[in-house]
């Protein structure tokens, strides 16, 4: 487990995994409000099962007059179910039960590893003292509050923690095709460099301003703008909202106005500029000569 | 190279790479195409070496949490939960926790509390009139009476496939709850040991008083070592987890758990199976019409194989 000392204490519920490829990639990890839906879709799930195969061994052990076993094996159902059904899907299916996936999450060991069968079952049995007092999950949520990682007592004893497995698609670079936009980007001068945090900076700014209206666009964008505009020799009304697009755009999409300028229409570089060496073919990264670094 | 550059040179490779993922998130995975599976993994390494360079190639935020997700989606489908092997479990049942066992002082604990609460409850309920009345009720003494005033041999057969079901549900809940329990510093174990204990030996008392007594002993020896030692088992496998908490040993008190409670899990399984065995006599052997004899012998043979189990795979050796 990692250190919870106060200086790498965190805000949010991201947490960070080393993998063996000597690369550290984050996780979200999953709140209740995640976990509760789950754990209700597994428990009617249960149920669902439970039901249906009530009714199968009535009607297989019915047919042959032993419905006394066959009631038997129903309440043995019941406990596989009420104790194992947990353990045995997260072990079967790499970490989720059927609830789980729907909710997308995923169970894995603390330190980022697949979770064993040991410890899956472990997590589950421990359900018990979680969901005290009276199946409310009183103390399993407050051990969740004590730690940065939500887990339950279950999740603690068998080391073990619960994180988002979001799917997404890649929708490729983010691109801005307002018109005045272009018309600014075509302005910048050619030898625009922007460093590293000013890019950072641009990026945020353009993948958020969507979300915002207009004049706080302009609150926010006007300190980053303003000198850029002075630098660039632009003239003081330009729009600092649209500036700052430009100023991403020349950035990440294109350095060459000309190749947007000719063909009018925005912006899918060509592949035929994109060198494509053969190893990139084989799934070597193109731009890596030496190993790559922890990151 | 411009970043949408790269992006397009790279897009390729990392579609192809949740393509696979897709694949082998369902049930069959890749197992019938080892190509896609080495495929797979030159792909995910470099999904991996493009992260570690995302900060260098000033690759835009929104992309960068793409490959975090992706790296992670990959790393869970490449490094796949490890599943149960016989092997492994028969090795852990049979020679792991015997050992370990054999020198736990949790379990010569929880031996003590059990039958010292047992032996209490058993003696006040024969003795002192009126105790059972307090801790069972009135309610529960009479169905106790009431069903063992037939004689074992007018039992109805028909009923033993339910009961069968019912006492695996109902004692090796007992059981693990009572391992579960353990974990709040060992008291919670404590307490529900005590309870268990004292309301069985109040019954065992409080039957020796009535005329039921000879169906009633009758009816527990044969199931009796199994299930009394099984309700032991998982009371010290929840005191183990519950006392690491107190005594780390060293260690965090989160890393304590964690190892005791790796231990005392294949500790409680044990005490499933023989839950199992107990509920298995209890159903078919205990209410049988067979002789008191046979019943007994069941019982001498279980103890045995105990014993055996305890000490002969138990004791300490030089390897």
């Amino acid at each position: 487990m990692d250190s919870m000392t106060p200086g790498d204490a965190q805000l949010d519920t991201t947490i960070e995994i080393v993998t063996p490829e000597n690369i550290a990639f984050r996780y979200q990890v999953a709140g209740p409000f995640r976990r509760l839906p789950a754990f209700l879709l597994d428990v009617a799930l249960q149920t669902l099962i439970w039901w249906a195969g009530g009714g199968l061994l009535a009607m297989l052990f019915g047919a042959v007059g032993l419905a006394g076993l066959g009631f038997g094996f129903w309440l043995i159902l019941w406990f596989v179910l009420s104790w194992f059904y947990g353990g045995l899907f997260e072990t079967y299916c790499n970490g989720q039960t059927p609830g789980k996936r729907m909710m997308r999450i995923r169970v894995i060991a603390s330190d980022g590893q697949p979770i064993n069968g040991l410890q899956a079952v472990l997590r589950n049995l421990l359900r018990a003292i979680d969901g005290q007092p009276l199946f409310t999950y009183q103390l399993g949520l407050f051990s969740a509050m004590m730690n940065d990682r939500f887990q339950r007592l279950g999740d603690l004893a068998s080391g073990t923690m619960v994180v988002v497995d979001e799917r997404e698609r890649f929708r490729g670079i983010l691109q801005i095709d307002e018109p005045e936009v272009l018309r600014l980007a075509r302005q910048i001068p050619a030898t625009f460099q922007a460093a590293p945090s000013l890019a950072r900076t641009l990026a945020a700014y353009a993948e958020r301003r969507l979300g915002l209206p207009v004049p706080r666009r302009i609150e926010i964008a006007r300190h980053l703008a303003d000198p850029l505009a002075r630098r660039f020799g632009l003239p003081a009304d330009t729009s600092p909202d649209h500036l700052l697009c430009a100023a991403y755009q020349r950035t990440f999409v294109a350095d060459d106005p000309a190749r947007w300028q000719s063909s009018g229409v925005p912006l899918t570089p060509s592949a035929a500029l994109v060198a494509e060496p053969a190893a990139r073919a084989a799934g070597h990264s193109p731009f890596v000569s030496q190993p790559p670094a922890a990151g | 190279m411009r970043v949408s550059d790269l992006l397009q040179s790279r897009q390729k490779n990392w579609g192809e790479l949740e393509s696979l993922c897709v694949r082998l998130e369902t049930w069959k995975g890749l197992r019938r195409d080892p190509a896609g599976a080495t495929r797979f993994a030159a792909l995910y390494r470099s999904l991996c070496a493009d992260l570690a360079l995302a900060e260098a190639y000033q690759l835009p935020p929104e992309t960068v949490r793409y490959l975090h997700r992706l790296v992670g989606r990959a790393h869970n489908q490449l490094y796949r939960s490890r599943q149960f092997t016989i092997s492994a479990w028969t090795r852990s049942l049979l020679v792991d926790v015997p050992r370990r066992l054999f020198g736990d002082n949790c379990l010569r604990l929880a031996f003590c509390i059990f039958w010292g609460a047992f032996l209490v409850a058993a003696l006040l309920a024969a003795r002192q009139p009126g105790f059972t009345e307090q801790l069972l009720g009135k309610e529960m003494i009479q169905q106790m009476e009431e069903m063992y005033a037939t004689p074992i041999r007018a039992l109805d057969p028909a009923g033993r496939g339910l009961m069968l079901g019912f006492y695996v549900f109902n004692n090796a809940g007992i059981g693990l709850r009572c391992f579960a329990f353990g974990l709040v510093f060992g008291v919670g174990g404590v307490l529900v040991t005590v309870y268990n204990a004292t309301q069985l030996g109040a019954v065992f008392g409080h039957m020796s008083t009535v005329g039921q007594w000879g169906n009633f002993s009758e009816f527990v020896t044969a199931h009796g070592p199994f299930e009394l030692t099984a309700i032991v088992l998982s009371a010290a496998a929840g005191m183990r987890m519950g006392f690491a908490l107190v005594d780390t040993g060293g260690l965090r008190r989160i890393a304590a758990l964690e190892r005791a409670a790796g231990e005392a899990m294949p500790v409680a399984c044990a005490a499933v199976l023989l839950f199992v065995l107990a509920a298995l006599i209890e159903a078919f052997i205990s209410p049988s019409p067979l002789p008191y004899g046979v019943k007994a012998g069941v019982a001498v043979l279980s103890a045995a194989l105990l014993m055996l189990y305890f000490v002969g795979l138990g004791m300490p050796r030089g390897d």
